[in-house]
C-alpha cells in the first residue's frame, strides 16, 4: 500500500460530485435552486446537446459580492446556514455549500455575477488539481450566470454513463418542471439547442397557476383535477389531485412538495394511494401536484445527498392528515362537480360566483406585501369566469392560489434580497398558454354512439314507455324543459340502452350511465355506512393460530396491542419470534388472517398505522355490493332509473364503481352538435 | 375389451367413481375412468391423485378381457340418460369405445390404460374390520366442522384416532369442534391419521347404512377402505392436528337443556335477520328462559323466547347461529344439553344422556 496523503481538492470534489452530479439534470437542479435561493424572479436555462455540451443558468437574483466569488466555488462554503440550529429549520434549497464545488470539479465552470449594489460584474473560474480560482472583471446585469461546459470532460468513466441527448434532455426538462411547479412567483425559460421549450410567466393568480400546471403536465390533468386547500394541526395541503377516472399507467404525474422542495417519500405515497384505494382502477396510479407546508422544524431534509427524501418528525400525523384530507376530497366529488357549466354565465347549481371572487380578492390583498406591481393584475380575477370542475370544487375551499401569501420565513439575508428585487417582476413578452387549454377534449367513443344501428332497441323503449302507472312517472317531471333551473345535475332518464346504459337528459345535454357500475357503488357505500354503524364483532378462536414473525414484528404486536384490539384482533406473544392469534374480526373469518396480520405489522412499523382490516372488509363488502346490484339486462322503469340518478347525486364517490371504472359520462350539446356539424 | 351390462348395474359404481374425478383437469387422463375386464369382473377406477376409487361389478356373462380409459363424465351422462332397464354393450374397437344400447350408438375417445396413474401403495401396516354403519356415523356426525380452505391445511380434513377398542373422529375449523367416539375392535397399536376433506366426503358416500363390514388399512401415507364392491384409497395429510382434549371445556357449571326441534326452529327464524355475513345472534339466559336476539345492518330485528331447563347464572352470549344450527341438525335426541361457564368461554353441546358425540362452539363478541 502507498503512503497516506491528502486528496487534491479537485479529486475530493470529484468524489463528492459522485453523490450529487450524475447527469446534466442534477446540475440544472442545483443551479436553479441557487438562483431561487438568491431571490431570482426570472430564471433562464439554456442547454446544448442535452446539457452535456453546455448548460447555462441565468438569474436576476441578488448576485455575489466580489470578495465571495472565490469562496462560492469551494467546498463547505455557504451563505445559507451558520449553525446546526439553522440546519434544523432550513428554509433555503441549498445548505451544504457543496454544489458549485462539485460541479466545477467535473466540468468547465464559469460563474459571472454582479452584486446588487456593485457597479461592476466579476467572473470566476477554478482550474487545476488545486482548483485555484481566478477572478476577472466582466459585463453582466445584476444577478448571476453559471455556465457549465463539457460535463465529465475530465472523468471519462462517468461520461460513459450518459445516455442519448434526447434522454438527458428529458431528465433535465423533468427536473426543471419540478422546480417550476414549486415557484409560481418566478418566471422560467428553458431553451434547448437555441429552441424555446418552455416559457413560463410569473403566475400569481390561481387561473395562471393552473395554466402553468396545464402547460407542464397536460391540459387534461387540470381539466380533471380537484383543487385542494386544507389546513389542520399546523399542516397545510394545497394543490390539485386528479379525479380517479383520470388515472395513469405510471407514477409519472405525481408531484409532491414539502415546504417547496420536491420529494419522493414512501410515507406520502402510501397515504395518497390509500386515499385513492376505493376509487382507483386496479393497477392504475393517481396523478397529483400537491404542496405540503409545515413547520420546518418538524421535517428533516438532510437525509439524502440529493435532498429527495425527507424525514418527518411525526410521520403518523402527516400520514393521517394526507389520507384524511384526500379521502374526504375524493369522497365529496359529486356528479354536479364534474359537469361543465352549460355556459360560462350560468354556473352549475349552487356555485356562488360572488363568493369565489371574494376569496380570490382575499388572497390578492394578502399578497400585497410581496409586490405592488402585481396587485393590479390580481384584482382582475373578478372578471375571470370560473370553469367546470373548479366551479364546484373551489366553493368554500379558500380561493385558487396554492402559495401562502405571507413571505416565507427565509433566513434574513435571502428574505431581504428577495424583497428588494420584487420590483423586477414583469410579465414576459410572449404568451405561452397552449391553445388546447381553451377547449375540453371531445369524449372518446362518440363514433359508436353516432351509429344509427345502435339506437335504442324497441324492447327497451317499450319498457320505458310502459311505465304508465302514476307511481312510475312520479320522478319524471315531464313538464320540465331541459334547461330549467330545477333540473337535477344528472337530469331525467329517457331510456335504457341495450339493458346496460341509462340515457338521461340534463341541462348540458346527454348523460350516459352504466347502471350496474353506478348501482354497485351506491350499494357499496350503503353497506360500508351500515357496517360502520355497528361495533366490531370479533370471533375468539377455539384453536388459536400461531404465526412466526420477526422480532421487530413481535415487538410491534405488543406495542400496538390496543390498536389491534380496537379492530377485533387479539394477539399474544408466545416467544421472541412467535405470536398467537387469539381473536379475529368475524367479518374476516374466511380471510388469510396470518398474511393480513403480517402486512398490518409491516404497515405499523413503517407508518404507525394500518388500514388493512378496513381494506379487506371493504373488499368483502364490494363483492357483496356487486352481487346485490342490478345486473345488465335488468329492465328498469323510468322511475327506477330516475331514482338511481338521484342516488348517484347523493352518494360519495359515485363517479366510479367499486373497481374504479367510471359510472357515467356526459355528452354536451356542443359535442353532439359537433357530431352533426351543426352551428358551423 | 368387450362386455354387456345393465344400465343400473353400471350406474351406481360409475357415479361414485366419477365423483372422485375432478371436473377441470390439466392432465387429460385424470378426467377419464379406467375400465378393466377380467373374466366375469368389471372394475372402474377414478382418481385425482389424492383419492382413488375402484368400483367392482360382476358381469352376467364373461366378457372379452382388456382395459382402456374413457371420459368419465360423458360415459356417466350417457348411462344416466338411457331408459331404465337398458342393456349396454361396451366394446373397444380401433382405439375408440363404442357404447351400444337398443338403437343408440355412441363412440367415445380413449386414452391407453398404461397412461392411467395409480396411487402408490406403500407397504400396508394395520388392518382391521368394522361396521360400515358405525364408520359412517362417526364421519357424518363430525364432518360438517371441517375447515374448507384454511391455510392450516391439516384442518381441511378429519382426524381418525384408532385404538384397541375405539375409533374417534375429530373435525374443527378453528372456531368450533366436533368429535365422535364409537366402539370397535381395532388394532393393537393406537394410531392417529388425518384424512383430507375430499377423502372424508367420498368415503362417506361409499358406506352403506347397513351393518356390513368394511376393512380399513393404514399405511404410512395412505388409508384404504375395502368393501365387497369398492376399494378406496386416499393420501393422508401430514401435520399435527390440534389436541382436542384441551379444547373440550371441562369446567362449565351452567347447564341448559332444551327441546332440540324447538331450539332448531328458533335459530332458523332468528337467523333470517342476523347479519348475513357473520350471522351473529345473542343468547340471553335466565332461569328456565332462553331469549334469542338478532339484528342486521338494515336495523331489522328478531326476538324469540323459549322455555328451557336452566337454573344457572344469568348469561348473555353471542354466537354464530350457523354453528349452533349445524349441531342441532346432527344431534338426533329429543333434547339437547348445552354447558356454559361464561360469556367468553366455549360452549359444550351434546346429547343429554352423554351419547357418543361432543360439540364445542366458541362464542362471538358482538
Ligand atoms: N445564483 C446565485 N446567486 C447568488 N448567490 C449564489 C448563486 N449561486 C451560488 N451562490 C452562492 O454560492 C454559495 C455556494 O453555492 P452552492 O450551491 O455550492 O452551495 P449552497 O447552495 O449553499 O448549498 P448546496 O450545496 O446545498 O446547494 C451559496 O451559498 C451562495 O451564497
Ligand atoms: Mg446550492
Ligand atoms: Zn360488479
Amino acid at each position: 500500500m502507498s503512503k497516506i496523503h491528502l486528496l487534491s481538492p479537485r479529486l475530493a470534489n470529484q468524489i463528492a460530485a459522485g453523490e450529487v452530479v450524475e447527469r446534466p439534470a442534477n446540475i440544472v437542479k442545483e443551479l436553479v435552486e441557487n438562483a431561487l435561493d438568491a431571490g431570482a424572479r426570472r430564471i433562464e436555462v439554456d442547454a446544448e446537446q442535452g446539457g452535456v455540451k453546455l448548460l447555462r443558468v441565468r438569474d436576476d437574483g441578488c448576485g455575489i459580492e466580489q470578495d465571495d466569488l472565490a469562496l462560492a466555488l469551494s467546498r463547505h462554503a455557504t451563505s445559507k446556514i451558520t449553525t446546526l440550529d439553522d440546519l434544523e429549520a432550513v428554509m433555503t434549497m441549498g445548505f451544504r455549500g457543496e454544489a458549485l464545488a462539485s460541479i466545477s470539479s467535473v466540468s468547465r465552470l464559469t460563474l459571472t455575477s454582479r452584486f446588487e449594489q456593485a457597479e461592476q460584474a466579476w467572473q470566476v473560474t477554478a482550474e487545476g488539481r488545486d482548483m485555484q480560482t481566478s477572478v476577472a472583471p466582466a459585463a453582466h446585469p445584476q444577478g448571476t450566470t453559471v455556465e457549465v461546459r463539457d460535463l465529465f470532460f475530465n472523468t471519462p468513466a462517468r461520461r460513459k454513463f450518459l445516455r442519448t441527448e434526447k434522454t438527458e434532455f428529458g431528465h433535465l426538462e423533468e427536473h426543471l418542471k419540478k422546480l417550476a411547479l414549486s415557484r409560481y412567483d418566478v418566471a422560467f425559460t428553458l431553451r434547448h439547442n437555441n429552441r424555446v421549450i418552455h416559457q413560463l410567466r410569473v403566475a400569481d393568480r390561481g387561473i395562471e397557476q393552473e395554466r402553468r400546471v396545464a402547460t407542464l403536465l397536460s391540459p387534461d390533468f387540470i381539466d380533471h383535477a380537484i383543487h385542494v386547500d386544507t389546513e389542520a394541526a399546523g399542516l397545510q395541503l394545497k394543490g390539485w389531485v386528479a379525479l380517479p377516472t383520470y388515472s395513469r399507467s405510471q407514477t409519472d404525474m405525481q408531484y409532491f412538495y414539502v415546504n417547496g422542495r420536491a420529494v419522493r417519500d414512501k410515507l406520502v405515497v402510501h397515504a395518497i394511494r390509500q386515499a385513492y384505494r376505493d376509487v382507483l382502477y386496479n393497477g392504475r396510479h393517481p396523478a397529483f401536484v400537491l404542496y405540503l407546508e409545515l413547520d420546518p422544524k418538524l421535517v428533516d431534509v438532510n437525509v439524502h445527498p440529493t435532498k429527495h427524501e425527507v424525514r418527518f418528525r411525526d410521520g403518523r400525523l402527516v400520514h393521517d392528515f394526507l389520507f384524511r384530507t384526500l379521502h374526504q376530497v375524493l369522497g365529496n366529488i359529486r356528479p354536479q362537480d364534474q359537469l361543465a357549466p352549460a355556459s360560462s354565465s350560468s354556473l352549475t347549481a349552487g356555485v356562488d360566483s360572488a363568493s369565489a371572487v371574494g376569496e380570490t380578492r382575499g388572497f390578492a390583498s394578502g399578497a400585497v406585501g410581496n409586490s405592488e406591481a402585481a396587485n393590479g393584475l390580481r384584482l382582475q380575477t373578478q372578471a375571470e369566469p370560473v370553469r367546470g370542475i373548479q366551479a364546484g370544487e373551489f366553493r368554500g375551499q379558500g380561493g385558487l392560489p396554492w402559495q401562502s401569501s405571507e413571505p416565507k420565513p427565509t433566513p434574513a439575508a435571502v428574505a431581504e434580497q428577495m424583497n428588494s428585487y420584487a420590483n423586477l417582476i414583469r410579465p414576459l413578452d410572449s404568451d405561452t398558454v397552449p391553445a388546447a387549454m381553451a377547449e375540453r377534449p371531445v369524449l372518446a367513443g362518440t363514433a359508436g354512439f353516432a351509429s344509427p344501428n345502435d339506437s335504442v332497441t324497441s324492447g327497451n323503449m317499450a319498457t320505458a314507455v310502459q311505465t304508465n302507472t302514476p307511481v312510475a312517472f312520479a320522478g319524471v317531471a315531464p313538464a320540465m324543459p331541459a334547461g330549467s333551473a330545477d333540473m337535477p345535475p344528472l337530469g331525467f332518464a329517457i331510456a335504457q340502452l341495450h339493458g346496460i346504459y341509462i340515457l338521461a337528459e340534463n341541462r348540458q345535454g346527454l348523460v350516459l350511465v352504466d347502471m350496474h357500475a353506478a348501482h354497485e357503488r351506491i350499494t357499496y357505500e350503503r353497506l360500508k355506512a351500515a357496517v360502520d354503524r355497528e361495533s366490531v364483532a370479533s370471533q375468539p378462536l377455539l384453536v388459536p393460530q400461531s404465526m412466526s414473525v420477526s422480532e421487530a414484528e413481535a415487538d410491534a404486536a405488543e406495542q400496538y396491542a390496543a390498536e389491534f384490539r380496537a379492530l377485533g384482533v387479539e394477539l399474544a406473544r408466545v416467544g421472541p419470534e412467535s405470536l398467537l392469534v387469539r381473536q379475529i374480526p368475524v367479518l374476516l373469518q374466511q380471510a388469510p388472517v396470518t398474511n393480513l396480520i403480517t402486512d398490518m405489522l409491516g404497515d405499523l412499523i413503517e407508518h404507525g398505522s394500518s388500514d388493512r382490516i378496513l381494506a379487506h372488509r371493504n373488499e368483502l363488502l364490494a363483492t357483496m355490493a356487486c352481487h346485490g346490484s342490478v345486473r345488465a339486462n335488468r329492465r328498469l322503469s323510468v322511475a327506477e332509473m330516475n331514482a338511481l340518478l338521484r342516488d348517484m347525486e347523493a352518494t360519495e364517490r359515485s363517479g366510479q364503481c367499486n373497481h374504479g371504472r367510471p359510472t357515467w359520462t356526459q355528452l354536451s350539446m356542443a359535442e353532439l352538435d359537433k357530431l352533426f356539424l351543426r352551428g358551423r | 375389451m368387450k362386455f354387456v351390462i345393465s344400465r343400473e348395474a353400471l350406474l351406481r359404481p360409475l357415479q361414485l367413481v366419477a365423483g372422485v374425478v375432478e371436473k377441470r383437469q390439466t392432465l387429460p387422463v385424470l378426467s377419464n375412468v379406467l375400465l378393466q375386464v377380467r373374466g366375469q369382473q368389471l372394475s372402474l377406477t377414478g382418481t385425482d391423485l389424492e383419492v382413488e376409487l375402484i368400483g367392482r361389478v360382476t358381469l352376467d356373462e364373461v366378457g372379452i378381457e382388456g382395459e382402456i380409459t374413457v371420459p368419465g363424465k360423458k360415459l356417466m351422462d350417457i348411462c344416466r340418460s338411457l331408459p331404465d332397464g337398458a342393456q349396454l354393450e361396451i366394446a373397444l374397437e380401433d382405439q375408440r369405445v363404442n357404447v351400444r344400447s337398443g338403437r343408440s350408438r355412441f363412440t367415445l375417445s380413449t386414452l391407453p390404460a398404461t397412461e392411467f396413474p395409480n396411487v402408490d401403495s406403500v407397504g400396508e401396516e394395520k388392518t382391521f374390520a368394522m361396521s360400515q354403519q358405525v364408520l359412517r356415523r362417526a364421519i357424518d356426525r363430525t364432518s360438517f366442522a371441517m375447515a374448507q380452505q384454511d391455510v392450516r391445511y391439516y384442518l381441511n380434513g378429519m382426524l381418525f384416532e384408532v385404538g384397541q377398542d375405539s375409533l374417534r373422529t375429530v373435525a374443527t375449523d378453528g372456531h368450533r369442534l366436533a368429535t365422535c367416539r364409537v366402539d370397535i375392535s381395532g388394532p393393537d397399536e393406537a394410531r392417529q391419521i388425518i384424512l383430507p376433506r375430499k377423502g372424508v366426503l367420498e368415503l362417506a358416500k361409499l358406506l352403506t347404512d347397513a351393518d356390513v363390514s368394511v376393512t380399513l388399512a393404514f399405511s404410512a401415507n395412505h388409508l384404504r377402505a375395502h368393501t365387497e364392491n369398492f376399494s378406496f384409497t386416499s393420501k393422508l395429510v401430514d401435520g399435527k392436528f390440534p389436541d382436542y382434549t384441551r379444547v373440550i371445556p371441562k369446567n362449565g357449571t351452567n347447564v341448559l337443556i332444551a327441546n332440540r326441534q324447538e331450539l332448531r326452529q328458533v335459530f332458523a327464524r332468528t337467523a333470517i335477520l342476523s347479519n348475513e355475513k357473520y350471522r351473529g345472534v345473542r343468547l340471553l339466559l335466565s332461569t328456565d328462559i332462553l331469549q334469542v336476539f338478532a339484528n342486521n345492518p338494515e336495523q331489522e330485528e328478531a326476538e324469540e323466547s323459549v322455555g328451557v331447563h336452566y337454573n344457572g347464572a344469568s348469561l348473555e352470549m353471542g354466537f354464530n347461529v350457523s354453528y349452533l344450527q349445524d349441531v342441532m341438525s346432527v344431534i338426533a335426541t329429543e333434547n339437547v344439553k348445552m354447558t356454559l361457564s361464561d360469556a367468553n368461554s366455549s360452549a359444550l353441546l351434546e346429547e343429554p344422556e352423554g351419547g357418543d358425540s361432543v360439540y364445542v362452539v366458541m362464542p362471538m363478541r358482538l
